[in-house]
C-alpha cells in the first residue's frame, strides 16, 4: 500500500493540488503552441483534459482536488476587480461608437442567453441546468458569479462556456460571409460578445482592432449580462 | 512593492463589493462591482497608477488557470446528467449559431453601412 500512503502524504497540503494545476496549465499551453494554435482546440480545454486525466489516474477525488486548489480559485475575485482597468482603457473607443453599442448590446447580449435557455426548455431541461447555461456567453470570472446567484452549478457552466467560446469561432465567420461583412471592427465586437475570452483571443489573431472591440464586446456582455440577468431571474421565478 | 500594493487595492475594491452586496442585496457578484469601482476610480483620476497595473496585468494573464479547477469539475459531473447532455449541446450550439446571425446583422445595419468597402 505503499503509493496510496505517499498521495496521502502529498496531499496532505494544498500545494499539490496547486502544484497539479500549475503543471496542467504549463504543459496545456507548451502543447498548444506545439499543435499551431489550433482554433477549435484551445489552450485551457488541452489542460482541463491533461488535469483530468491527471486526477483519474491519481484516484484523487474531485472534491479533495477542489478544496486544495481553492488556494489558487479565491484570486478569481481579485482577477475579476483586475478587469477594471482593461474596461477603463477602451473607455474612448466605446465612446466613439456609443449610439449604435448601446442599441446593439442590450438586444444581442440577452439573446445571447435567450435563444440557448429557449431552446433547453423546450427539450425539458431542469432548472439546474437552465441556471447554469444561462450564463454561457460571460467571461468566466463574471459568469461564475452570475451562476452562483441564480442557483447554477460552476462545472456545468464553465463546460457550457468551453463549448459557446469553441463554436462561437467557426460560426461568426459563417456568419460574416452570408451577410458580407467584412469589418474587422464588426466581427470582433461579435466575436467577444459571444465567445467571451475564447472568442476575444481569437480577435487578436485577427487583428489589434478586432481584438480590442472583441474585449469591449465581452466586458460589456459581461456587466450586462451580470446586472440584469439575476434581476430578470428573480422575477420570473417569482412569476411562475 | 508597486504590485503587491496594487493587489491590496484590488481586494479592497473586491471586499467593498462584498459590502455593497451585503447592505443593498443586489443580485449581483463582488468581483463585477469591485470592476465596475474601480473603473470609475480610474477615469476620475484620468490615469492607471503603475501599482495597479503591475498587479492587474499578470492576474488577467492567469485568468484562464484559475478557471481550471472548476471546468475540470465538468468531467466528474458527466455521469449525473447522463440523458440530459443532447438537450444541452443542441441547446449551445444552435443557441450560439442564431445569436452570432443576430449579433451581426444588427451590426451590420447599426454601423456596417459606413465602412463596407
Amino acid at each position: 500500500m505503499t503509493p496510496n500512503t505517499l498521495l496521502d502524504v502529498l496531499t496532505a497540503t494544498p500545494l499539490f493540488a496547486v502544484g497539479l494545476t500549475l503543471s496542467a496549465y504549463l504543459a496545456g499551453s507548451r502543447l498548444f503552441q506545439r499543435l499551431k494554435r489550433p482554433s477549435w482546440l484551445p489552450a485551457i480545454l488541452i489542460a482541463s483534459l491533461l488535469l483530468a486525466g491527471a486526477l483519474a489516474l491519481l484516484g484523487l477525488p474531485y472534491t479533495t482536488y477542489q478544496q486544495d486548489a481553492s488556494w489558487l480559485t479565491v484570486l478569481l475575485g481579485p482577477a475579476t476587480v483586475a478587469l477594471g482597468m482593461p474596461l477603463y482603457q477602451q473607455l474612448p473607443r466605446i465612446a466613439e461608437l456609443w449610439r449604435p453599442l448601446t442599441i446593439c448590446l442590450p438586444v444581442a447580449a440577452s439573446l445571447a442567453a435567450f435563444y440557448a435557455l429557449a431552446i433547453a426548455w423546450l427539450l425539458g431541461s431542469s432548472d439546474t441546468i437552465l441556471a447554469s447555461i444561462a450564463a454561457k456567453s460571460v467571461t468566466a470570472p463574471i459568469a461564475i458569479g452570475i451562476t452562483e446567484q441564480l442557483g447554477g452549478t460552476a462545472a456545468l457552466l464553465l463546460g457550457a462556456l468551453l463549448v459557446t467560446g469553441v463554436i462561437t469561432i467557426p460560426f461568426v465567420s459563417l456568419a460574416a460571409r452570408l451577410l458580407h461583412i467584412n469589418d474587422e471592427r464588426l466581427i470582433g465586437f461579435a466575436l467577444g460578445l459571444n465567445g467571451h475570452a475564447i472568442g476575444t483571443v481569437r480577435a487578436f489573431e485577427i487583428s489589434p482592432t478586432a481584438g480590442a472591440f472583441a474585449s469591449l464586446g465581452m466586458s460589456l456582455t459581461g456587466i450586462f449580462t451580470a446586472v440584469l440577468l439575476p434581476l430578470a431571474w428573480r422575477l420570473i421565478s417569482m412569476g411562475s | 512593492m508597486p504590485a503587491l500594493s496594487g493587489f491590496l487595492w484590488l481586494i479592497s475594491y473586491w471586499l467593498i463589493g462584498e459590502a455593497v452586496i451585503h447592505f443593498t442585496a443586489l443580485p449581483i457578484s463582488s468581483g463585477v462591482i469591485g470592476m465596475l469601482l474601480l473603473c470609475a476610480t480610474l477615469a476620475v483620476r484620468g490615469r492607471v497608477p503603475s501599482s495597479i497595473a503591475a498587479a492587474a496585468q499578470p492576474l488577467i494573464g492567469l485568468l484562464a488557470m484559475l478557471i481550471m479547477p472548476g471546468v475540470v469539475g465538468v468531467f466528474f459531473i458527466a455521469g449525473e446528467l447522463a440523458g440530459q447532455w443532447t438537450a444541452i449541446l443542441i441547446a449551445l450550439i444552435l443557441g450560439t449559431l442564431l445569436s452570432v446571425m443576430t449579433t451581426l446583422w444588427l451590426l451590420k445595419r447599426l454601423i456596417g453601412q459606413s465602412s463596407d468597402p
